[in-house]
């Protein structure tokens, strides 16, 4: 069977689907067979990252790879593994169907490789099977006979070694091949179910057109699949085949049988009886260097030790190497406003283009260096495999507050931005898990609200120099205060709206390699170019929005005067709101137009306190001209605006806030739905109110 | 004869959470939720598969078919080993 709307003709381009279980080495297989022409992007309604990719016959005619989600079985527990699911079984009408499948397995660990494959070969397409890291097994005095395995299966089988290219043209030659043969793939359902799995066949064939095998495949999962996860984009299934599925469940459940337990059961016997086949155990294994690396790496103590001065060796590295690469692209943006000042003709056209979209662009791209290390270290800490021990040690802690270990590298993102943050929870299997990583990943005190933090602190302190213990201390605070936050509202909502138990995880350790520096900065690249794509649309969006707010209506004269704008009026507005907790309409025009991104609070306020020459684009830009201004703002009766009370309880507030419309956009993409955002957006900035409030009144109440 | 003899050899059975650090257990059973049981099984936690404990109170780490898996403890529960030596 053809995709619909596929033409299925010699002219079309074979569509491959690579496939395998995570940590069998199906990127770095995935970038050697398409080099750079990759295209890296989103299943609709899903985030699910999407890779297709072109390969090249032996006669130089293209091939499509879809690098479909890594999973263990066809029985989905996560988004990504459902998507594999739906690519495979042609239920997704985003994708073609593939035409032939790729299946890469590990071949030091053959045994549970090969119970995704078994599930594969029921699918009834051509498929080539490939034994990567074929070096690591034969290290370890394993002998994989290729030979058998092919007679077996029937399929061609090519040994491999991914990272260093061997075993591609092999694979290159198979997949040119115009006539894959299809799988002798045989194996015996248990004769209790087979009444079932012959009545969902009919039902999938007859009601949804499906080939037989697809429809036998399809009917054997659905009935593995306790609680299947759908994913958005994906055809359901008709309600004849739910109801017979429904049906047969019920009967079973009655009998207290576990047939999906017996099903998995006989899987795993006939793919014992294929393995015993084919590999020969090497002798019985002492100690492997990852075991040996492990001892340490895992310790009760040194574990800690080493993932505390790894963390800390990362952001080090995203606060200070960033620096320069973010001044220089400052400089430039700024020497580009100028450039543009020069040549346009004042007015309001000009005023766009330099104060509304090249200030909209220098945000996103000054956080470019930051979010490029950060990725570059996580590409880095995933490829070599210490990320998966970093997550087994934290499981310990975060288990406490409700949380999966693998919520322990959304959160770290977070540091540096939460939208690579919000991205990254795409790992964690349970949806409820995953949502509250979600929700308190933006408490992760993000780089955004540095420069809020640091003018906040050269205003506190009184005299020209802050002393280092001071910021440091303060700086420190605030890190604290949105950590405990994050977790305290994680542990919050997983005993009250997400309610849930105690988080499952099941999480393999894939043995230490040493990094393939391709595949880190490929990795690194395409996250960065996702970012760009999901959060620089946001922010040059409302860039050019916030300058029209802040422009219009002008003031007397046509002149631009931020304080007969839409956005002074809005300050104005929300005055009553935000005095208790010490701020007044001007801080509040900051807090508004910080939502384009938190940084922006301070080129905002150097506007509307009227400073002039400051340049917030310049990192090294003085601050005490902006620190003057503020100092000698003051409120109608007299009082000082920017008390240190003001100035602590406005850091308080930016800790919580949710004041981050990229945020926003992306949490409504993940949870595809309004609801979340909305409500995080209420929890944060509620919360962040009340301590604030808690925090200014109490200080007027002690006198300060 | 001593009574011992007489006895049928029982081996010690327990939750993979029960298991000592440093023992090898084999797999006797996967009870509890059917879906967790499920997944263990397709991950390869079959019955008679050879589970060594590595190390770990609230997150174990075991050593299955020579690959390293954490697990949580509330997972590990639903595993019933045998104990086959050390301890």
């Amino acid at each position: 069977m053809s995709a619909p709307g596929q033409p299925a003709g010699p002219s079309r381009t074979p569509v491959y689907a690579l496939v395998g279980n995570p940590n069998c080495g199906k990127s770095t297989l995935f970038n050697a067979l398409t080099g750079l022409k990759q295209k890296v992007g989103n299943y609709p309604g899903v985030t699910v990252e999407k890779k297709i990719g072109t390969a090249y016959s032996q006669h130089g005619l293209p091939l499509t790879v879809i690098d479909l989600p890594g999973t263990y079985s066809l029985a989905a527990r996560s988004p990504d593994e459902a998507v594999t699911r739906d690519v495979l079984l042609g239920r997704r009408a985003d994708t073609p169907q593939p035409d032939r499948i790729l299946c890469i397995v590990d071949a030091t660990n053959l045994e549970r490789n090969l119970y995704l494959v078994h599930q594969i070969l029921d699918l009834g397409r051509p498929v080539i099977l490939v034994l990567n890291m074929m070096d690591l097994a034969a290290r370890s005095g394993m002998e994989v006979r290729v030979g058998r395995l092919e007679h077996a299966l029937g399929i061609p089988v090519i040994a491999c070694e991914a990272v260093n290219g061997k075993g591609l043209i092999e694979l290159k030659l198979a997949m040119s091949r115009p006539d894959l043969p299809l799988s002798r793939h045989a194996w015996d359902i248990p004769a209790a179910i087979a009444p079932a799995v012959t009545e969902l066949q009919a039902s999938l064939a007859a009601g949804e057109g499906k080939s037989p095998l697809i429809a036998r495949a399809e009917a054997l999962l659905l009935l593995t699949d306790q609680d299947s996860v759908r994913v958005a984009g994906s055809t359901p299934l008709n309600a004849r085949t739910t109801e017979i599925l429904r049906s047969w469940q019920e009967r079973w459940a009655g009998q207290e049988i576990d047939w999906a337990g017996i099903l998995v059961g006989s899987r795993y016997d006939a793919i014992g009886v294929l393995a015993a086949n084919a590999v020969q155990a090497g002798p019985p294994a002492g100690r492997t260097t990852s075991d040996k690396i492990d001892a340490v790496v895992t310790h009760p103590v040194w574990g800690w030790l080493i993932l505390i001065a790894v963390m800390t060796l990362i952001f080090l590295s995203i606060f200070t190497l960033a620096e320069y690469p973010m001044d220089w692209i400052g400089a430039q943006i700024a020497a580009l406003t100028r450039g543009v000042k020069d040549v346009m003709p004042a007015g309001d056209l000009r005023d766009l283009v330099t104060d509304g979209a090249i200030a909209g662009v220098g945000t996103i791209v000054t956080f470019l260096p930051q979010i490029l290390i950060l990725f570059f270290f996580i590409g880095l800490l995933e490829n070599t495999g210490y990320m998966a021990r970093a997550a087994f040690i934290m499981d310990r802690l975060m288990s406490r507050v409700g949380l999966n270990g693998k919520a322990f590298i959304p959160l770290l993102s977070s540091y540096a931005c939460a939208i690579p943050g919000i991205m990254a929870t795409r790992t964690i299997e349970d949806p409820k898990d995953r949502l509250t990583t979600i929700l308190v990943a933006p408490l992760m005190s993000c780089s955004a609200r540095l420069p809020v933090y640091l003018l906040m602190i050269a205003a506190l302190v009184p005299g020209d120099r802050v002393p280092l213990p001071t910021k440091v201390g303060l700086m420190l605070l605030m890190y604290a205060l949105g950590t405990f936050g994050a977790f305290g509202f994680a542990w919050l909502f997983k005993r009250t709206l997400l309610k849930g138990a105690p988080p499952l995880m099941i999480m393999e350790l894939p043995p230490y390699r040493l990094p393939g520096l391709k595949d880190v900065v490929l990795h690194m690249i395409q996250r960065a170019g996702l970012f760009l794509k999901r959060a620089g649309t946001v922010i040059l969006g409302i860039s050019i929005i916030l300058w029209f707010l802040t422009t219009y209506p002008k003031g007397p004269g046509g002149v631009v005067s931020i304080d007969h704008s839409f956005a002074g009026a809005a300050g104005h507005a929300i005055e009553p709101l935000i005095k208790p907790i010490g701020f007044d309409w001007r801080i509040g025009i900051g807090l508004i137009s910080s939502f384009a991104a938190r940084e922006v609070f301070v080129s905002s306020t150097a506007v509307v306190f009227s400073v002039q020459n400051f340049n917030a684009d310049d990192a090294h830009a003085d601050l005490t001209p902006l620190r003057e201004a503020l100092r000698n703002a003051h409120w109608p009766d007299g009082r000082a605006l920017f008390t240190p009370l003001v100035c602590l309880s406005l850091m308080i507030y930016y800790v919580f806030a949710m004041q981050c419309m990229s945020t926003i956009a992306v949490v409504r993409r993940e949870t595809n739905s309004w609801k979340w955002p909305i409500f995080q957006t209420l929890y944060m900035t509620g919360t962040a109110w009340v301590l604030s409030f808690i925090v200014y009144q109490a200080g007027r109440g002690l006198g300060f | 004869m001593p009574t011992a003899h007489l006895e049928p050899f029982r081996p010690q059975r327990m939750t993979l959470t029960e298991l000592p650090i440093g023992a090898t257990g084999r797999v006797f059973a996967l009870a509890g939720e059917t879906n967790v049981c499920a997944r263990l099984r397709e991950l390869g936690f079959c019955e008679s598969a050879v589970i060594e404990k590595i190390s770990g109170q609230k997150t174990l780490l075991c050593q299955l078919c020579g690959t390293r898996i954490a697990l949580s403890d509330r997972t590990a529960s639903h595993i019933v080993v045998e104990l086959v030596r050390g301890g």
